[in-house]
């Protein structure tokens, strides 16, 4: 059982790490060169324009009446109106349709990466140094060591281009008009019960999952090897079997609960990257989700969204290192100490 | 080491606090951490406040130098920030993962928890320092 104390001295953590990251975000954005009312009022326009422009976003206010300002917006989520991404768009608005976008694709990499990865590792470390381990073994130094703008145009080339099975970009078949009820598209097909459309969009999603999954089980798999070697090596799981229990059940039973604790940490670190990686793996397949939003905002100087995605990406990071946290707990309650 | 006895600063060890495996905890006194993050605080405004009318005086505008040292401070302060929550979120798994490889490095969660209260300090001060000297240029100027 996980103490409750426990879950919110960690979600009172959670303060500091997102003020820290707005704080971090503001400055680096008052440090950047470019003026935000210029951006606003276009290249052409009149200075008399742009005066009216900075007054009406606040800028001539002292800096810390600014800074003062954009952390009380920043805790009730209010990020301002996008610049010019979708101009006079609430950023809210915009990152309430692009999030699940990228964490329906990242939740699908890491599920493949779970998926497979824990049962390879496993493997690897039951039959060490058998052939399969080898094969695991170089099967994940090469998924580690490939990166998405390689793996990606090369599964894009292979499955779609020469044995045409997976659609190369999108989210889904253009005959499919969806309307969103979450955003996350297989899930809502689902809801819909357009099961041909739930076809498209998993068809549409396999690949840019699998070059995350790819990544992700590598890592997963090398820990999990690892770890479950470690385990199997203690002296609790030599008594186990010296009583007379099969191998099968005393690894599954007593070492793979203790042989997940580092494998759950890495898993908790792999969903940031997960995240980051997605700014490329949306480049690689077209798909328009928060990494392509953040790098088109960077590029025009659209600072609210820069802003509230970075503040998005941060929250959610330190959500899930939460969730791993309380995981880890679970699995070794000493922890909680 | 005995009580009273004089340690390299010259303070007696009496006031310090011994571990209960019998080693002798290094951490500072509250007094003590009250002045080192005085002192950082002080030395941030100082440095905000030398360099407001520095950039002022390379031909920047007032406005211009506040928000660029401003941002400055901000920044060292929402690192120390970030650096302070890393500590505490993972400095005791970094400690053990230390340990578990072999490793000889003196870092520790509570140093590294007290370093970056001690920078964030700096970077509070250099904003501090950075919106007073911009009212003084600002009403010279």
């Amino acid at each position: 059982m996980i103490s409750k104390r426990f879950v919110i001295k960690r979600l009172l953590l959670l303060v500091p790490v997102l003020f820290g990251v707005a704080t971090f975000v503001f400055a680096i954005l008052h440090l950047a060169p470019g003026d935000p009312a210029r951006v606003i009022a276009g290249q052409r326009a009149s200075e008399e324009f742009v005066r009216q422009v900075r007054t009406q976003l606040g800028l001539n206010d002292p800096i810390w009446v600014q800074y003062g300002r954009f952390l009380l917006e920043a805790v009730q989520l209010d990020f301002g109106d996008s610049y010019q991404i979708q101009k006079g768009t609430p950023v809210k608005q915009i990152l309430r349709f692009k999030l699940p976008v990228t964490l329906e694709m990242a939740l699908y990499g890491q599920f493949l990466g779970i998926l497979f990865g824990i049962p390879v590792g496993l493997l690897g470390a039951i039959k060490q140094d058998a052939f399969s381990d080898h094969a695991t073994r170089i099967g994940a130094l090469a998924g580690i060591s490939v990166p998405i703008y390689w793996s990606g145009p090369l599964l894009i080339l292979l499955f779609a281009q020469v044995l045409n099975w997976f659609p190369a970009s999108g989210r889904i078949a253009s005959q499919f008009d969806i309307n969103p009820i979450t955003g996350v598209i297989t899930f809502d097909t689902l809801v819909r019960g357009n099961f041909a459309a739930f076809q498209s969009a998993a068809m549409h999603l396999f690949l840019p999952a699998a070059v995350i999954g790819i990544y992700s089980m590598a890592l997963i798999s090398r820990m999990m090897r690892s770890s479950m070697l470690e385990v199997i090596r203690q002296d609790y799981m030599r008594t186990a079997r010296a009583k007379g229990q099969g191998s099968k059940i005393t690894i599954l039973k007593h070492g793979f609960r203790n042989a997940l604790i580092p494998v759950v940490t890495v898993i908790g670190i792999q969903f940031g990257t997960l995240l980051g990686g997605a700014v490329l793996t949306e480049t690689v397949f077209g798909i328009a989700g928060i990494g392509t939003l953040l790098v088109d905002a960077i590029q025009v100087g659209d600072y609210p969204v820069v802003q509230g995605t970075v503040l998005m990406f941060a929250g959610l990071f330190t959500l899930v290192n939460l969730l791993v946290d309380v995981t880890y707990s679970y699995l070794d309650p000493r922890i909680e100490q | 080491m005995h009580s009273g006895e004089s340690t390299d600063s010259g303070r007696p060890h009496s006031d310090r606090a011994t571990g209960g495996d019998g080693t002798r905890d290094d951490s500072p006194t509250p007094r003590e951490r009250v002045r080192q993050l005085g002192r950082a605080l002080l030395l941030g405004a100082v440095l905000a406040g030398i360099a407001v009318p520095v950039v002022v005086l390379s031909g920047e505008t007032v406005r211009f130098a506040s928000e660029k040292v401003f941002a400055v401070g901000a920044l060292v302060f929402g690192f120390s920030l970030l650096g302070w929550s890393g500590s505490v979120f993972a400095g005791r798994g970094m400690e053990n993962f230390q340990r578990y490889i072999g490793g000889r490095s003196d870092w520790s969660e509570a140093d590294s928890r007290r370093a970056m209260t001690v920078l964030g300090s700096v970077g509070v001060g250099g904003m501090m320092g950075a919106s007073l000297a911009t009212w003084v240029v600002g009403s010279v100027v």
